[in-house]
């Protein structure tokens, strides 16, 4: 992941841009709900990470940097957009954030709805594991936490991602996700 | 990486995620790093004219200060204005290098007003109690004025027309 990388080097930046920025991007589209918006701060983490590519240091992967830099760019986003929108000061009110009308969740992935409805940092959390394939020592490193509070995000991701998909609006296959109790988020 | 099959999602949930993730394609536009890189040059460049203007404004005030000794901008002005009405008649009188010696009498810098230490002449000296304003107008002038002055106070014309050669209290 990311081996090989010169800090400062041109070439190796845009190395790193033509492999990191899809799997990046894909992060961040779990986060925002538009393709703009995981556009946009993709980008503008690429552009971070290149004013800062003289201070990378090579004992961290470079692709988990930038993502860290991306993630943390895509929670500040959403966190200004939900205090911009309406939707959020219904919800404050008490009313249903999530549209519940099954013909609209029929029309979307429904495991990517589930994993947007999440917290960002749990969402991120799921992907970086079941999709990037980082084990907790690495997403630890490029989210900025210990390995301990990643497993317990990885736990809590997993109860409510599983609650998510079992809701009677959910087309979700229940048998690809069967009730298994046992905790293995911790190991690596 | 390491993975484990015991999941609490469940061991399809892997090949689930993948297929759906799989399925976001990001958009491939020109990466915004190239064009902020070239931005910032640019931003930095924006500054050069402002930068530049400033060191010759320093570079200025430094030969200044050095011309003149003072730090005092008004006195950089009256000597700025004394080299540049100084340089006009010598200017002219170097295209006629047919005659060397009439250059001297022309006396340029008797009217530039930094050159003091020239200006005192022995025939100027010995008339302290004359007004100045005979002295200032050299050439003859047609006015009727100098009858007036003549036929009131005829101190005046004792030392200042004998210096004067002109023929004007004579006239009338």
């Amino acid at each position: 992941m990311g081996e090989g990388y010169q800090p400062g080097s041109r070439e190796d930046f845009d190395r790193l841009y033509r492999t990191a920025y899809p799997r990046v991007y894909r992060t961040l589209s779990v986060i925002l709900r538009d393709p703009d918006e995981a556009e946009d701060c993709a980008q503008d983490a690429f552009v971070q990470a290149f004013q800062a590519w003289k201070r990378w240091r090579p004992d961290a992967p470079a692709e988990a940097w930038v993502h860290r830099i991306a993630v943390n760019r895509a929670i500040s986003y959403r966190r200004r957009a939900k205090l911009r929108s309406v939707g959020e000061i219904l919800r404050r009110l008490g009313r249903p954030a999530t549209s519940t009308d099954p013909a609209e969740a029929a029309a979307r992935p429904d495991l990517l709805t589930a994993l947007r409805s999440l917290p960002p940092k749990l969402a991120v959390a799921i992907v970086l594991r079941h999709y990037h394939g980082y084990n907790n020592r690495e997403i630890a490193a490029a989210i900025g936490v210990s390995e301990r509070t990643i497993g317990t995000r990885l736990r809590q991701a997993g109860e409510r991602l599983r609650a998510e998909l079992d809701s009677p609006f959910s087309l979700a296959p229940r048998t690809a996700f069967p009730s298994d109790n046992s905790e293995t988020y911790a190991e690596d | 990486m390491p993975k484990t099959d015991q999941d609490p999602l469940g061991p399809h949930f892997n090949w689930r995620l993948r297929a759906e993730l799989d399925r976001v394609q990001p958009r491939f536009s020109s990466p915004r790093y190239l064009s902020h890189g070239a931005g910032g040059r640019v931003g930095a460049w924006r500054f050069a004219p402002a930068a530049l203007a400033i060191g010759l404004a320093g570079i200025l005030g430094l030969t200044a200060y050095a011309a003149t000794g003072s730090t005092n901008p008004a006195v950089w002005t009256e000597r700025a204005k004394s080299v540049i009405e100084a340089v006009p008649p010598s200017s002219e009188s170097t295209p006629s290098p047919a005659r060397p010696q009439a250059a001297p009498p022309a006396a340029p810098v008797r009217q530039s007003p930094a050159a003091p230490a020239e200006r005192p002449e022995p025939t100027e000296q010995p008339e302290p109690s004359n007004t100045a304003e005979p002295r200032e107008s050299p050439e003859p002038s047609p006015s009727p004025e100098p009858t007036d002055n003549h036929s009131g106070s005829g101190s005046s014309g004792d030392s200042g027309e004998s210096a004067n050669p002109s023929p004007t209290p004579t006239d009338h």
